[in-house]
């Protein structure tokens, strides 16, 4: 028996007037996944989020989510979806357990249900002491994590976080992941994240990257890594060119920009400055380290560098 | 279709009145000024051998007044909505959207409604409602008055999507629909022209039908300018066909992604 997927895009594209946000996305996120749409700002990612939560249609192509599909039957997909947006959805008027008791309402739990849900949520960001606060008192990380609780009261099946640590300082981050982790161990819910903040999404089961509207590759993060290379080295100096075309012939085409060049490392025995010999004094620094993410994307995104890796 | 998400938004409502403490206050003060002041000083023009009968003809207005600000309030707030993000908690949860304005209508009637109440009680205090009062109609007639402004003030706030643009609408709905409502004044002593406006607007079937349920035949000035039965027909009808408009708006809007609030933040 197949498993119905808890996100499947086919053929969709999105047209604002003659501006094209998304073009051809194919997607299909296993029921329980933690899965990463990558880019960066202005990318589509937004636009994917919001088509596949219903709050627009595509312009063509179709979508299911946790089994329906998104325009014919945006009720029984929104029952089934918790949301965390960019900005936080919240009403600085009201009190955190106002807050609580509003979102669980809206989605038709009794009080005694949102009483008790909002206890253990609360508990887990430990915020209990905050009841009675108003929101528009809270700072930036305890509101965003209200947010989060907001999104997982009515236990949504699957689970869309739209940037959801953008503008959070690394504690208040880490806390959020460490709460969504134990979400998905204790409760096997899908997580479809979207960020530009590549590192927080090496944990994902599968990645797609994006890039003006187009996916442009994906895949395991740590293969997509490790099929990157070994090692990366990075250089900077003022007057690369020559440096450049010394290193290609041996380690490949590099990745240049202003001042600095990134090239990946396969060779196990390479040595920089045998490579180079004197040149290597030209060099304002060097650097040698693992490759990311990141460096998987900036390589997927240019073509001639994604053909390096393909081959 | 359970009922669950529109109390939601009309607790929230009810709960963001409460908590404005200063709004709240300046909705009872607003009428009382008019009510008090413009009544004492157009009172001494119009009729200065009985002092109060000027006052007594502005009863109605006032509390239609009342209720046309409290429910463009409620309006206010699905625009505070939009810009500030809470519009999208409501269109991700799972009911059709048109329940969205059908919630705020619905809250934005019983809040004008509870803030009428309010004033009618000072009213009552003051010694300014008389015997002829009649408060079945007075019932209907609020309730008619309430889901009109509401409705009305909901048709204006689905077309918009900044608070900004919001206050600059609304200079051009309230004081006209006020001033031009036969508030102040009798609707048939107007000039033509203004009688004309006077006659289209639906706010004046509100205050009619509201000088019918507290001044009875006892005209202090001058009595009610329509029937009981043409004031409520324009009022009921107005409103069903502003929330169906409504609707039908916001369900398209939200179908093109809101348009501006979602696609400027995206």
């Amino acid at each position: 028996m197949s498993v119905e997927a808890a996100v499947r895009a086919t053929g969709v594209c999105k047209h604002y007037g003659a501006t094209e946000a998304l073009r051809d996305l194919n997607l299909e996120v296993p029921a329980g996944a933690f899965f990463g749409l990558l880019g960066p700002n202005g990318s589509g990612k937004s636009t994917a989020i919001h088509l596949l939560t219903t709050l627009i249609a595509p312009t063509s192509g179709s979508a299911r989510v946790a089994g329906h599909d998104v325009v014919r039957d945006g009720l029984a997909v929104r029952r089934e979806i918790g949301l965390v947006f960019q900005e936080p959805a919240l009403d600085a008027a009201l009190t955190v357990q106002e807050t609580l008791e509003f979102a669980g309402r809206l989605r038709s739990l009794s009080r005694a249900t949102i009483a008790q849900r909002s206890e253990q949520l609360l508990a887990l960001f430990q915020m209990q002491d905050k009841r009675g606060q108003r929101v528009g008192t809270l700072s930036g990380g305890t509101r965003r994590a209200l947010d989060i609780c907001r999104s997982l009261l009515h236990r949504p099946r699957i689970l869309f976080l739209d940037e959801p640590t953008i503008g959070l300082d690394v504690p208040n981050r880490r806390r959020i992941w460490t709460h969504i982790h134990k979400l998905r161990r204790d409760e096997g819910t899908t997580v479809f994240l979207t960020t530009h903040y590549l590192e927080e999404a090496e944990d994902c089961d599968d990645v797609a990257f994006l890039a003006n509207g187009r996916l442009i590759g994906g895949g395991r993060p740590s293969e997509l890594i490790e099929r990157l290379g070994r090692r990366m080295l990075e250089i900077e100096g003022e007057n690369l060119g020559s440096v450049v075309s010394m290193l290609e012939p041996r380690l490949g085409p590099c990745l240049r920009e202003e001042g600095r060049a990134l090239f990946r490392i396969e060779d196990s025995d390479f040595d920089l400055k045998n490579a180079l010999g004197p040149s290597v004094e030209t060099l304002q620094s060097v650097r040698q380290r693992r490759p990311n993410l990141n460096d998987v994307f900036l390589w997927v995104n240019h073509p001639e560098l994604a053909e390096a890796i393909a081959a | 279709m359970n009922l669950f998400p529109v109390f939601a938004v009309v607790e929230r409502d009810l709960l963001r009145m409460l908590r404005h403490r200063g709004r709240l206050l300046s909705s009872f003060v607003r009428p009382m000024i008019w009510f008090l002041v413009i009544g004492a000083g157009i009172g001494a023009l119009v009729a200065p051998t009985v002092p109060g009968s000027y006052q007594r003809f502005l009863v109605p207005g006032v509390l239609g007044m009342t209720m046309l600000f409290a429910a463009m309030l409620i309006a206010l707030s699905v625009v505070y909505d939009k810009e500030f993000g809470v519009m999208r908690l409501l269109v991700t949860a799972p009911l059709p959207h048109y329940w969205i304005v059908l919630a705020k209508i619905l809250s934005g009637t019983l809040l004008a409604m509870l803030q009428a109440a309010v004033i009618l009680l000072l009213f009552a205090l003051l010694g300014y409602l008389g015997p002829d009062l009649s408060p079945a109609l007075l019932l209907l007639g609020c309730l008619g008055t309430a889901l009109a402004c509401a409705s009305l003030g909901m048709t204006v706030a689905v077309w918009t999507s900044t608070l900004d643009n919001f206050a600059v609408v609304m200079n051009f709905v309230i004081f006209p629909v006020f001033f031009l409502s036969g508030a102040l004044y009798p609707v048939q002593s107007l000039p033509p022209v203004l009688k004309l406006f006077a006659t289209l607007n639906p706010f004046t079937y509100g205050v009619d039908v509201l000088k019918h349920a507290c001044l009875g035949s006892e005209a202090v000035i001058a009595g009610a300018d329509f029937s009981v039965a043409l004031d409520l027909s324009v009022l009921f009808g107005f409103s069903a066909l502003a929330t169906f408009i409504a609707c039908v708006r916001f369900s398209h809007e939200t179908r093109l992604g809101l348009q501006g609030f979602l696609r400027g933040r995206s």
